[in-house]
């Protein structure tokens, strides 16, 4: 059959107007239209029961008492353990992100040895070879705070011969130096903020981001008859609050506290120790306040007022923070008072061979550190300290990559605080000694394992597992496993506190303010929703991040106005600061709360490693960072740090 | 407008003087709300290259904070400047400004308890409500929501996750209420009558200086009921009239004055 041209046009003509009345078409148009726009991905929300099983966090840097909400056994959330005294129900911005992070794309995975995946019994292997080499030239850098992990590294240095353990940098280690080095006190010192009815915050951050924070937090909102006040550089986040912010330079923080010293002495204070004439004579002698006021710009009436309120109160305490100088001075000072100031005892060992946790903060880590052998815990000094750490051979054991984890040879993934056995003694800074202790509460999602058991596998400490090592710190201090991993606290009273010397000696020349060369004071300061030096941002964090910290990709610095007057810079200036070894770069904020003369940078930015919310927003601050090695103590600081800032 | 009277008149009272900013608030709502970190990249998007990356939490414009913490400052030179800071979640106003603009009645206020609703469903994005709320207490999902690889797994099961294209917004975390008020049937209570803290938001619970105190404001056995009547006590913008279920306390008198900043020179709804 041939298909005559007429038959050919009414074929088409019909096919056209039958296509304009099939719906087909249409719906095809539809569809694609609904199902290009449709979610590539459809979350699914996961139903069950839900618990609230209790356990410790260490993603802040003293470490925070949780409960991890859970439905059909999955982590979804974290709150605070309301039974427990260290959160009252409370937690920290960090901890609050704690499940996040532990699903977070960034988890260490496996074990890495150059870049290459390998097994557990090969990264054994590797470190045993590396231990036998290294001999006893092997050190440990700990960034938990807290933990008896710190026992079994401590001793297995001790099985090689070494006695390099290392802390990061911090309050911590600086109080233990003025108080069981300089003024040989014995137990940890703590401050009760509940009970006293005058805190002075000489430049500790305390509601913010030093010492435990959440514990302090709930002090203070606990303490409603008290007062609170706050000395620094800066008017911080705990400025908001307290009574009165009191601008005092960070270097001339030990001076101005020896300052009020001086009235508080003049009204007949004593205390009981040998060299406390000698004391008295230094103070009256060097730290006048009408030399205090000429060293560091606080006026002496504002120190004799405070030597007044202090003096009147019942149970004052002076909490102090940043270089050895001004713990001594503040310690001095507290004793003078006889107010609020505890000194802690120790929970007894697991661990024979370990240190304690005096002996443990007694190496300096900004003198920098030089092995064969380092093994890193859930520290980032390659971020933090930089170019103080050298190694032949580095192990990191993290549970999250960091430029530590990036730069070392042999990586080993630590299992996330929620899927471990931990545990918290005595964060610095509590009134109470008080300890906590964390069971798994889900499944590992990763190949990682227990750092503390791993390293038992290495030497023979006496123990098999961390799990075994808990068992018997539980035991040493008498307190029942069951109830502490049932998210109680085991706490015995803070004692008052009794030193055999006010340092009197070594007081006096360390107190007296030294600053750099730079054209302005720098006041590094941490945000705990910015991150820690060991731990950056978390995901849900960054939009808490203001923009008084972070605008995009900028780090941001703040300035008083008659401070940006002086540099010539104003609102929005990109700025490049040179300080310590290198350099930085930021936007500038006026912010009125920021004393004449220096500037305000937050630490915590600039990651170079890490996930996408840390990485490559603003930069480190950590860089621009000068140490000193203090006067007659001979501890090294960050204080006095002084910055050049140019436009650019 | 008439104002709608509830027996049940859920609110909280805010303590400025005892925030420090800390962010756990913020941080804890997200957590509970399912409100997905703000990623740049789209591992979803196989044409990545041709399109414009999506924003990060950087751009605070696009940010989906229900809980949001605002600086405050007296604007006062060295040394007598202060700052001040204030959580803001939606102020669930007795008389709110987004219900009656709503096309599709996606958002109303008449549950017993008070608390303006959104049904995301029914949500068609015309934004009217964020441009009527004077608090800029509701978000725009600008972009569909996405976990990071892995991070999905951990879901808040209280929460149905929101696709772009729709406005949310704090519901005073409403899945809480329904949850306490369950309890209390199966335990035999009256759940028209919750005891104090039955019902507590993420963001109250969360706080470690207990700054935010949630309860109801009709209940004379809830602490918010005295709180809300402290003579520090005050709301943001009252003389719009929209009557917030959200009071905040401050001692210091030039944060009270800033709560009603935009007419601090009278006039205004009365």
């Amino acid at each position: 059959m041939s298909v005559a041209r007429r038959t050919f046009i009414q074929l088409g003509a019909g096919a056209t107007v039958g296509i304009l009345f099939t719906p087909t078409v249409w719906k095809a148009l539809d569809d694609v239209s609904i199902w290009t726009q449709n979610w590539p991905w459809i979350p699914k929300l996961k139903y069950g029961a839900t618990e609230a099983k209790p356990t410790v966090s260490k993603m802040c840097e003293s470490g925070c008492a949780v409960k991890v909400r859970t439905v059909a056994g999955e982590a979804f959330g974290t709150m605070g353990n309301e039974d427990n005294p260290l959160s009252g129900g409370g937690i920290c911005p960090l901890c609050a992100n704690g499940v996040q992070v532990k699903n977070s794309p960034t988890r260490i995975k496996a074990p890495m040895l150059d870049g290459q995946e390998i097994s557990w019994e090969k990264a054994k292997e590797v470190v045993t070879e590396q231990l036998e080499a290294a001999g006893s030239k092997v050190a440990f850098i700990s960034g938990d705070q807290t933990g008896t992990v710190n026992e079994v590294f401590s001793a297995l240095l001790a099985d090689k011969g070494s006695d390099a353990f290392y802390v990061m940098p911090g309050d911590m280690q600086a109080a233990d130096k003025a108080w069981t080095g300089m003024m040989g006190g014995t137990g940890q010192i703590g401050y009760d903020l509940e009970g006293a009815d005058l805190v002075l915050l000489a430049g500790a951050d305390a509601l913010e981001s030093w010492g435990p924070t959440v514990a302090n937090l709930k002090s203070f909102a606990a303490n409603e008859s008290g007062k609170f006040l706050f000395a620094g550089p800066m008017q911080t986040k705990t400025a908001s609050v307290t009574s009165k912010w009191i601008p005092v330079p960070a270097e001339g923080m030990a001076a101005f506290t020896l300052g009020i010293a001086y009235y508080v002495l003049q009204a007949g204070k004593t205390v009981d120790t040998a060299d406390f004439g000698q004391f008295k004579a230094m103070v009256m002698g060097d730290y006048s306040p009408a030399k205090v006021e000429a060293a560091t710009g606080v006026k002496a009436e504002r120190m004799a007022a405070l030597a007044k309120d202090l003096l009147t109160a019942s149970n004052p305490v002076v909490v102090p923070a940043g270089p050895v100088a001004a713990h001594g001075a503040a310690f001095a000072l507290n004793l003078l008072l006889g107010g609020a100031m505890k000194a802690l005892p120790e929970f007894g060992k697991a661990v024979s061979g370990a240190m304690s946790r005096s002996e443990m903060l007694k190496a300096d880590v900004l003198e920098g550190v030089n092995t064969d052998l380092l093994f890193v815990y859930e520290a980032n000094p390659a971020y933090a300290l930089p170019e103080k750490v050298k190694a032949g051979f580095t192990v990191a054991f993290d549970c999250i990559q960091t430029e530590t984890t990036a730069s070392a040879n042999l990586v080993l993934p630590t299992l996330h605080p929620y899927e471990r056995f931990d545990d918290l003694a005595s964060p610095y800074g509590v009134a109470d000694a008080t300890y906590s202790m964390g069971a798994p509460v889900c499944k590992p999602s990763v190949n990682a394992a227990c750092a503390a058991t791993f390293v038992l596998g290495l030497a023979d400490l006496g123990f098999e597992t961390f799990e075994e090592v808990l068992g018997a710190k539980a035991e040493a201090m008498g307190a029942d496993m069951d109830s502490l991993t049932g998210g109680e606290a085991f706490v015995v009273e803070g004692e008052t506190p009794r030193a055999a010397s006010l340092a009197a000696n070594v007081l006096g020349k360390a107190a007296a303010p030294v600053k750099g060369t730079g054209a302005v004071g720098l006041v590094p300061y941490t945000l705990l929703n910015v991150g820690t030096a060991n731990r950056a941002t978390t995901p849900n964090a960054p939009c808490t991040i203001s923009n008084n910290q972070l605008m995009g990709d900028h780090m941001v610095v703040m300035m008083g106005s008659t401070t940006a007057k002086q540099l010539g810079v104003s609102v929005g200036s990109k700025v490049k600061l040179s300080g310590g070894k290198g350099e930085c770069e930021a936007l500038v904020q006026i912010f009125e709360g920021v004393m004449p003369g220096v500037v305000a940078a937050p630490l915590g930015l600039g990651h170079t490693v890490g996930d996408e919310f840390s990485k490559g927003k603003g930069d480190n601050v950590y860089k621009i960072l000068t140490v000193n090695s203090e006067a007659a103590t001979g501890a090294s600081s960050w204080a006095g740090s002084t910055v050049n800032v140019a436009k650019i | 407008m008439q104002m709608k009277e509830f027996k049940i008149k859920w609110g909280m009272v805010i303590d400025i003087d005892k925030c420090t900013g800390c962010g756990a608030c913020m941080v804890g709502c997200q957590v509970e709300n399912n409100i997905a970190p703000m990623t740049k990249s789209d591992p979803y998007n196989y044409v990545q290259a041709l399109t414009k990356p999506r924003d990060d939490a950087s751009n605070k414009l696009r940010t989906l904070t229900w809980m949001n913490v605002y600086e405050l400052s007296n604007n006062k030179p060295f040394p007598e400047h202060e700052t001040a800071y204030l959580p803001r979640p939606c102020m669930q106003c007795g008389n709110p400004a987004c219900v009656p603009v709503c096309p599709v009645v996606a958002t109303d206020k008449n549950e017993e308890g008070g608390i303006v609703s959104q049904i995301y469903p029914r949500c068609i994005g015309c934004r009217y409500c964020m441009a009527a709320c004077p608090y800029h207490a509701r978000y725009f999902n600008w972009w569909d929501p996405l976990w990071p690889e892995g991070m999905d797994k951990g879901l808040s099961p209280a929460v149905s996750v929101r696709p772009r294209g729709v406005v949310e917004k704090c519901n005073f975390c409403h899945s809480r209420y329904l949850d306490a008020k369950n309890k209390a049937r199966m335990d035999g209570e009256d759940p028209m009558n919750l005891p104090d803290g039955a019902y507590n938001t993420a963001c109250a619970e969360i706080c470690p200086t207990k700054a935010i105190t949630f309860g109801d404001l009709n209940n004379p056995e809830h602490k918010v009921h005295e709180l809300a009547k402290s003579p520090n006590a005050f709301r943001l913008l009252e003389k719009l009239g929209l009557h917030p279920q959200v009071y905040y306390m401050s001692e210091r008198e030039w944060v009270r004055k800033q709560g009603d900043n935009y007419n601090a020179d009278g006039g205004g709804h009365h």
